[in-house]
């Protein structure tokens, strides 16, 4: 087994203990959260200025909405991702920069414009992304949905252990990039919330995120203002950011190690306080009672 | 007359409120409507049970089934490991909380690609035999009913679930054994197969009653009782 405890992705390490925030900037006109916000260039570059001084590590770029929705064609989505990463990498050569596809096309070409991460969100359905990560020597997300299609809604998912399945998916994706050539440092497994789940189930694997963790493949997740925080709380989209929180500071606590956000500002105070819990990090400083 | 009364009921999991936790109370007439279809079995002198499954499978009485799958594993019923495909699994659910519980029970999974004749076939060995018999038929309509439907909308979705409500209603043997197998499939419709084996009952002239007839999330759900 590789060394697993450094996370490397683009010019950057991330050690075992220090959290990631990939910040989301979606070029799609219908996501659920932003709901087309930065579909428009400008108006995305200025997000990312934004979530990079706000603290992000990471930004992650769609060009497809998740959920069941009109078709996008290859084509389409080349036109809304690979001139703008090369444009990201452009305005900020530091920045690590992820693509959401499941598509090895696009996955090929957002590589060449200067992506680091290829974020496989449907689970490798289509298995060749994993060889351009390999080529391309980026990262690879290895995500779990359950069986599902691209772009399909979860119907009655049943699972004897939904924890077990996550894992055994998300290591066997990992093991099968491995093989294909890529990076076992670039490598990171992700439960993937609500995706072929129903909420009981993405509560099980928050609840259990100690046992992905201890797989040794650094964990992403992925819960910003899911359907599971939702209908725990009874919230709509737009008013889920506090559960957002207590989600994000849980999987920390419990060893997730990127957290992928649509309130970056947020998300940074919540993970740095949890990462002065841990003791893998200090306070900023400490007057108090002190003097 | 040996199959005596006839229900057909739903199977989402989120009829069990353990599973729908503060939303159950959205299902509270619909679950009411079928616990009032599985009290009419009672006047039986046995209980089958009929759903769709991934293959054509008998279980006795005492098998177990779990919600565990789905979330609640609270929710049990039965002895021993959970063997009961989730449409047996809510039909045994279902009866456990009316007077027909007390009634000796068995159930049938039939595969959801069963072919019709063979549906028919089934239905009419069932009711050619001597045993005074409740059949508790349990099926979905249509997951393709609306635009938030858990598979998207299909233009013919709605037809097909009105023409089984109505042949629900109507104790229609001839229109329920009509149905076509690979639409069904496509309109994800779970409940042909199980209706199918019912409209081979149903020759035997029994009548019926549809108590509801809904897709409140997108899913096409039915109620029936058959005396």
């Amino acid at each position: 087994m590789a060394e697993r405890g450094v996370l490397r992705l683009g010019g950057r390490s991330f050690a075992a203990g220090e959290f990631a925030l990939m910040a989301i900037v979606n070029r799609t006109p219908d996501s659920f959260f932003d709901r087309g916000a930065t579909f428009a260039t400008e108006a995305a570059h200025q997000a990312i200025d934004q979530a990079v001084a706000d603290g992000a590590d990471l930004v992650d770029i769609g060009g497809v909405k998740a959920g069941y929705g009109e078709p996008v064609s290859e084509d389409e989505e080349l036109r809304r991702t690979v001139d703008f990463v090369a444009g990201i990498r452009a305005r900020h050569p530091e920045l690590v920069i992820s693509v959401d596809t499941y598509r090895s096309g696009v996955a090929r070409r957002v590589a060449e414009a200067g992506a680091d991460l290829i974020n496989d969100t449907w689970a490798g359905a289509d298995p060749e992304v994993a060889a351009v990560a390999a080529e391309f020597g980026t990262g690879l997300v290895c995500s779990h949905v359950g069986g599902l299609s691209p772009r399909t809604d979860p119907h009655r998912m049943a699972y004897d252990d939904v924890v077990a399945d996550v894992i055994r998916t998300t290591t066997a994706l990992a093991d099968r990039a491995v093989a294909a050539g890529v990076r076992p440092d670039g490598i990171l497994i992700d439960p993937t919330h609500d995706f072929g789940k129903n909420t009981l189930q993405s509560l099980e694997l928050t609840r259990r995120l100690d046992e992905l963790a201890a797989t040794g493949w650094p964990v992403l997740v992925a819960v910003s203002n899911k359907d599971f925080i939702g209908e725990t709380l009874e919230l709509p989209p737009g008013q889920r950011g506090n559960g957002t929180l207590a989600a994000l500071t849980v999987s920390a606590w419990l060893g997730a190690r990127v957290f992928r956000v649509h309130d970056v500002p947020a998300a940074r105070q919540a993970l740095d306080l949890v990462a002065v819990l841990r003791g893998t990090a200090q306070p900023a400083g400490t007057r108090r009672s002190l003097a | 007359m040996p199959v005596v009364s006839a229900a057909v009921c739903p199977h989402p999991p989120l009829l069990v409120p353990e599973i729908a936790s503060g939303a159950a109370p959205e299902l509270d007439d619909l679950r009411a409507k079928c616990l009032s279809a599985v009290e009419h079995l009672s006047v039986a002198d046995r209980l089958l049970v009929l759903g769709s499954g991934t293959a054509a499978t008998s279980y006795d009485g005492s098998a177990g089934g779990s919600f565990g799958a789905y979330g609640a594993p609270g929710v049990r019923l039965g002895t021993g490991a959970a063997v009961l495909p989730l449409s047996l699994a809510m039909g045994g659910w279902l009866i456990e909380q009316t007077k027909a519980a007390g009634l000796p029970r068995s159930y049938v999974a039939v595969p959801t690609d069963a072919r019709p004749a063979r549906c028919l076939e089934l239905g009419r060995e069932i009711a050619a035999g001597t045993d005074r018999i409740g059949l508790l038929v349990m099926g979905d309509g249509s997951a393709r009913r609306s635009e938030h439907s858990p598979v998207h909308l299909h233009p013919r979705a709605e037809i097909f679930d009105t023409t089984v409500a109505r042949a629900l209603d109507r104790a229609d043997s001839a229109v329920l054994a009509a149905l076509d197998p690979d639409l069904a499939a496509d309109l994800h419709a779970a409940g042909r197969a199980p209706w199918q084996i019912l409209a081979g009952v149903l020759e035997t002239g029994l009548s019926g009653d549809l108590t509801y007839h809904a897709a409140p999330y997108g899913i096409g759900y039915f109620v029936a009782s058959f005396t």
